[in-house]
């Protein structure tokens, strides 16, 4: 305020006042009456040359008295100028050098305007001179910091019009001057990329329009003719109307920018499209293990994690199978605690509610200090691995199952026989584990064998065994296996090689059934059989002798009462003699009926021989062979069979001899049986001159009385009539033969008979 | 009902044997009726007199014991076998069946006739026992149903006061009642009603002691 009042105070006096000011702004001003003589100028120009306002107006031209301070050679042109401006009232500028205070000439610029009056008369002139080469210094200076700055700098007029560019944009975009041939707006926006053209001319346009700061990324494309990115910013000079004066902008060049940054885009989202390409599902987790990234194929799958999911442990009690999630938590906890992989299988929900089995695989990311930065998770889908591994442990099961619960016991065997795997009921029958034989005693398979086989059979079965081993062909044979509670059972075994795609023996499956009831009923039958036979054979002699003696008593019983009749009569009184006539008659009659009866039966024996046949004893022998079959293979009796190869066919009865030879073995058998450890049945038949020979021979105890046993009622058994073979030596005789037993030599017996080769003469 | 004389009815296919024995059976008085198998003899009429079946065991129809067999519990005479080969279980199962007899052909004519009169006798005696019954049964028939109420109770040995209040009624009205009883069933005295009773088989239903405690 002070200040203020010490100024206004001093402005009483206008010429100084006037002067003061003049003086107190920078630069050199002067004024001219209208004749263009000095009234004044400013002493800080003259001062330093030694001269006064005087001598200037004192110079030769009159109307010009910048003589000496214009450089001699400038002096004309710029006093010309100065006449022409009088003369014409207009407007004086000239550019010439000045003196300077060391005697030096400076360039300097001289301008003046004419001051009117009300009346529009040139009253005075008013000038100032600049220090031009001084303002070039610093336009110079101020072009090169333009030109200099690593950036594109450049103005425009409020219409958007470029008023300039510096260097570094002209070279940039090819243009000659700063100044000249800038090229207007629409020039400008010709060497925007046309991806960003129409964007740019929006901008520009709204930031015109509404003064707002420009700012935009567009591709500019330089001199030759390559397009790079620019970061672009402009920002409106105002006056103090608050009118747009400039538009001034930078723009930088950002092209390696962008491409570093696209790149890097690019590489992320490559990246990340790789990730949301796999099959997989992505998690990760921080340290505090607190969910930081989920994969999108993630979130489509199990869903986004509700807001209340805090860390892993809420998520896995979210999504995790509720019977799965202890294990898979404890391992993943365990993991987490020791900073180790960890791997887990189990099933997670998805979004539609549906459990699917998933593996997760989980690896912790360490910085540099080996501190742990990140956990990683992958999980991906195996549910339908699971399923088809739990179609197949469901089929293992079920296979398994099958082996075990068949009706049958079931052994693998390897190779080379050894047993590798026995189902439960095999494994129930021994009554011992496999694991319970022991390598050191020796094979398994002999161990077995040797433990369980029947002494009888072991050596057939091992025997057998070998054979297969050695052939590779199947198995299967009938024998007595031991029970764990030691009973002997019939078993058949029957045992199969599995072959490889090579024909490699791979395994041998074996099944064993238990046939001990079937053995034993079959056996059974055998005795019932015979039993029938025997009985059969008593019920027909039975019934023939029924039937005879109801024909001969039929008749015999009316002879009887016939006569106790006519007894009857004849002792009446009188006797009635008409009814005597009739018994007697009836008496006679029956008598002869039973008589015939007697006759007709002796016919029908005598028609029961039946006609002899030829017919080859070799056939005969081998159909007795087979007759007795199953008893003989029982007693396990060995048959040597020895019939020459060129006996004659003979004439016999077939059944009947056939009978015979039936009687003799079955008797050779049984004489055997509990008397021989090996019971050897000898079967020989030869031609002897005129008579065929047939021989049975055994080992039994042989026989005491050779010739006594031939009598009827005559038996060494404990059961039996006795009748055998006396039936066999009559029916041997009457073929015409004989049939006779010997002691052998060896011990045991021979029952020879003989069949004539030719039939015999009819008795 | 004019008794007739006794009859052997023979079942035998044999005509010999028919022949002989009728002739012998004549012989001795004996009226005969023949027929050549079980068949026949089931479709003839039946005498009315005391009777003896002589049945062959090997009839060409039927077994002779299987048509014993299918005879019990029907009135049919008593029956003497007659077998060409006997055996001791058929004669066995024979007897234990009520036959009479079981003879084996040939056979001489005291066994036969000895068999026969016993069969005549005990013929006799069964035809009277059931002609018996079969009046007894007539006699019941006549009793009105209140008589045939009070029948067991009397015959149970009850007082008349007992009987009274067991069927709600007078001793005096049942007295009446056992009157008539013993004049229909042709009882001399209670005794006798009780024999009868024990015949028709009407049961005691009540014991003279328990009544009370029923």
């Amino acid at each position: 305020m002070a200040m203020l009042s010490e100024v206004t105070g001093t402005m009483s006096d206008e010429p100084t006042r006037a002067a003061m000011m003049v003086e107190a702004v920078v630069g050199n001003a002067w004024a001219t009456d209208a004749a263009g003589r000095f009234v004044y100028i400013t002493p800080g120009m003259l001062a330093p040359l030694g001269i006064v306002r005087e001598d200037l107006n004192g110079s030769d031209d009159p109307a010009f008295g910048w003589k000496p301070l214009v450089h001699p050679n400038d002096y004309e042109a710029a006093a010309a100028s100065w006449r022409q401006s009088l003369r014409d009232e207009r407007a004086y500028d000239a550019t010439h050098r000045l003196r300077a205070a060391d005697d030096t000439f400076r360039w300097g610029r001289c301008s003046g305007r004419p001051v009117r009056d009300s009346e529009n008369r040139i009253v005075g002139w008013y000038g100032a001179v600049l220090d031009w080469e001084a303002i070039r210094e610093r336009d110079r200076e101020l072009s090169q910091l333009v030109d200099m700055v690593p950036s594109h700098v450049w103005r425009l007029t409020p219409d958007g019009e470029p008023t300039f560019f510096n260097r570094r944009m002209a070279d940039y975009l090819g243009l000659e001057s700063t100044d000249t041939a800038l090229g207007g707006l629409a020039e400008l926006i010709e060497s925007v990329h046309p991806d960003e053209v129409c964007m740019f001319r929006e901008t520009l346009g709204r930031s015109l329009a509404s003064g707002e700061p420009f700012s935009l990324r567009y591709r500019l494309r330089r001199a030759d003719g390559a397009y790079r990115w620019m970061s672009s910013r402009a920002e409106p000079l105002r006056d103090h109307a608050d009118c747009i004066l400039q538009w001034y902008g930078v723009c930088h060049d950002i092209d390696d920018q962008v491409l570093t940054e696209e790149a890097l885009r690019r590489s992320k989202h490559q990246l990340e499209q790789m990730i949301d390409a796999l099959p997989i599902n992505i998690l990760s987790f921080d340290p505090a293990r607190k969910l930081t990234y989920a994969s999108k194929r993630y979130l489509s799958t199990a869903g986004m994690p509700g807001e209340h999911i805090q860390d892993f442990e809420g998520l896995a009690r979210e999504v995790s199978h509720p019977d799965d999630f202890p294990t898979m938590f404890n391992r993943a906890s365990a993991g987490f605690a020791n900073s180790e992989p960890f791997v887990n299988r189990f099933r997670r929900r998805c979004m539609d509610g549906v459990y699917r089995w998933i593996e997760a695989r989980a690896q912790a990311l360490r910085n540099a200090n080996g501190e742990i930065v990140q956990w990683y998770i992958v999980s991906i889908d195996i549910e339908e691995e699971m399923q088809a591994q739990e179609a197949l442990r469901e089929r293992e099961r079920f296979v398994w199952q099958l082996v075990e619960t068949l009706p049958a016991m079931v052994d693998c065997a390897s190779p080379d026989g050894e047993p590798v795997y026995r189902s439960q009921q095999l494994r129930e029958f021994l009554g011992y584990e496999l694991e319970g034989l022991l390598d050191t005693n020796g094979s398994r398979l002999m161990q077995t064998l040797d433990a369980g086989v029947h002494p009888d059979d072991l050596a057939a079965v091992k025997k057998d065994y070998a054979q297969c081993l050695r052939t590779g062909e199947p198995y299967a044979r009938r024998h007595r296996l031991r029970r764990h509670d030691c009973e002997y059972r019939w078993v058949e075994t029957r045992a199969a090689p599995m072959r490889s795609a090579d024909g490699a023996i791979v395994q041998w499956n074996v099944i064993c059934l238990d046939i001990d009831a079937e053995v034993r009923a079959q056996e059974d039958l055998h005795l019932a059989q015979e039993r029938l036979a025997r009985a059969s054979q008593a019920a027909s002699l039975a019934e023939l002798s029924a039937s005879i003696a109801h024909e001969v008593n039929q008749p015999l019983a009316a002879v009887v009462w016939n006569s106790h009749a006519c007894q009857r009569w004849l002792a009446a009184s009188p006797p009635n003699l008409d009814r005597v006539h009739v018994t007697v008659e009836r008496i006679i009659r029956d008598a002869n009926a039973a008589a015939e009866v007697v006759s007709r039966i002796r016919a029908l024996f005598k028609q029961t021989v039946a006609p002899h046949h030829r017919a080859a004893i070799a056939d005969l022998i081998s159909d007795v062979g087979r007759l007795l079959g199953d008893r003989t293979s029982r007693m396990r009796v060995e048959i040597e069979t020895d019939v020459a190869a060129d006996l004659p066919a003979v004439p016999f009865d077939f059944v009947q001899i056939q009978q015979v030879l039936v009687n003799l073995m079955r008797n050779a058998i049984e004489a055997m049986e509990g008397h021989a450890p090996k019971p050897r049945l000898g079967v020989r038949a030869v031609c002897d001159g005129e008579v065929l020979r047939v021989e049975v021979s055994d080992n039994g105890p042989g026989v005491l009385y050779p010739e006594k046993i031939f009598d009827a009622f005559f038996t060494t058994k404990q059961s039996g009539m006795g009748m055998g073979l006396a039936i066999c030596r009559s029916i041997i005789e009457s073929h015409g033969g004989r049939l006779w037993a010997e002691r052998n030599r060896a011990g045991g017996a021979t029952f020879a008979f003989t069949l004539p080769t030719h039939a015999p003469e009819p008795a | 009902m004019t008794p007739e004389a006794a009859i052997v009815l023979i079942v035998d296919d044999d005509p010999r044997v028919r022949e002989a024995l009728s002739e012998l059976l004549e012989a001795h008085g004996i009226r005969v009726a023949t027929y050549a198998s079980a068949g026949e003899y089931a479709r003839a009429a039946k005498p009315d007199a005391p009777a003896c079946l002589l049945l062959d065991v090997e009839l060409p129809d039927i077994n002779g014991l299987d048509l014993q067999t299918q005879l019990v519990g029907a009135h049919h005479p008593p029956i003497v076998f007659i077998t060409g080969h006997g055996d001791i279980p058929s004669s066995v199962r024979a007897i234990k069946h009520g036959a009479i007899d079981f003879l084996t052909k040939p056979f001489g004519d005291e066994v036969l006739l000895a068999a026969i009169h016993a069969a005549f006798s005990q013929d006799t005696r069964l035809r009277a026992d059931r002609a018996d019954l079969e009046r007894l049964m007539a006699r019941y028939e006549t009793l009105t149903p209140r008589e045939r109420a009070v029948l067991p109770l009397v015959v149970s040995g009850l007082l008349n006061k007992q009987a009274a209040a067991e069927l709600e009624l007078s001793e005096v009205t049942l007295q009446v009642h056992r009157r008539n009883v013993l004049r229909k069933m042709g009882a001399a005295s209670l005794a006798d009603l009780v024999r009868i009773a024990e015949r028709l088989k009407i049961p005691v239903t009540h014991a003279r002691h328990g009544a009370r405690e029923a």
